[in-house]
């Protein structure tokens, strides 16, 4: 089943459970889908480990989980495409000093509702940008969708977000 | 050159190349409103990136990658279903009334049939066996 080599699922939630678990959380943003996600990651290496090819494991096991992740939102038509904002109010800075507001004033939770309340494409390219730490090639060949594309997402994501804990 | 919107996440990610990035620079260089937006986009990258780690739940990789225990699952409800089923047969094969003696219903039945029904509690009472006279 699994590839010469390849690591079991076993070795892969034992050695990298800990990262795919908060990968899956912020995709998700609760630990109830959180655990979903990672079971169905599981199944999915276990599934598929002959296709893996030696090189960074966190980056994929975290393709794994933000396809299994929008799949999974696909699936559920949780968040329509119309719902995606394209006004320019979204992206563009407010007009007040971006530094009135310090970064250390922000609480964890209050960042990780912020990114929970994102669109969940921009989401994804955040979260494989800012906490799996991919490049902008790798995480388009991740969502399939062209390099600026990838870059589109990011910096509007970071907007969004940035903007919400501004207004909070 | 227009303002750099995305470009400006590229390039607080080194995502640009060497011209591109160069081309930026230059409109930092002249555009105060681009410097604000690229704090911003920073201060939102930064927020993220500095998130602590988040733990799965105790024992949680534990539980998954506990062995498939079908057999025990199957084991345990077999036992609970023997079980059920011992109940079930030992409350079938007791009897309908409870085995106590003296039999308190034949009892009360007895007790019914001689009791008095006049309110004089000596009319029941058997006479006496042996004739008693009185002599003077």
């Amino acid at each position: 089943m699994a590839g010469e080599g390849a690591p079991t699922w076993e070795d892969v939630a034992r050695s990298h459970g800990r990262f795919l678990y908060m990968v899956a959380y912020r995709l998700t943003g609760n630990r109830e889908d959180a655990e979903d996600l990672v079971q169905e990651v599981l199944l999915r290496v276990r599934r598929g480990l002959e296709t893996y090819q030696p090189g960074s494991m966190e980056g994929w096991l975290s393709r794994i989980a933000t396809n299994a992740f929008l799949d999974d939102v696909r699936r559920r038509k949780r968040r329509p495409e119309d719902r995606l904002p394209d006004e320019p109010d979204w992206v563009l800075p407010p007009t007040r000093g971006a530094d009135e507001v310090l970064a250390g004033e922000v609480l964890p939770d209050d960042v990780q509702a912020a990114l929970a309340r994102l669109p969940d494409d921009f989401r994804a390219a955040v979260v494989l940008c800012d906490v799996v730490g991919l490049s902008y090639q790798e995480i388009g060949e991740s969502l399939d969708v062209p390099v600026g594309t990838v870059r589109s997402r990011i910096h509007r994501g970071r907007a969004m977000l940035r903007k919400m804990l501004t207004a909070t | 050159m227009s303002h750099l919107d995305d470009l400006l996440s590229a390039y607080v990610d080194g995502e640009l190349t060497p011209g591109e990035e160069q081309r930026v620079r230059a409109h930092l260089d002249t555009c105060p409103e681009c410097r604000r937006e690229l704090q911003f986009i920073g201060e939102g990258r930064s927020l993220v990136r500095g998130l602590p780690p988040v733990d799965p739940p105790f024992g949680f990789y534990e539980r998954l990658l506990r062995p498939q225990r079908r057999w025990a699952r199957a084991a345990v409800g077999a036992l609970a279903a023997g079980a059920a089923a011992s109940v079930a047969l030992m409350a079938g094969a007791a009897p309908h009334e409870p085995r106590v003696r003296p039999n308190v219903a034949q009892l009360v039945d007895a007790h019914t049939a001689s009791a008095s029904t006049s309110g004089d509690p000596l009319s029941g009472i058997t006479p006496a066996a042996v004739p008693v006279s009185f002599r003077r």
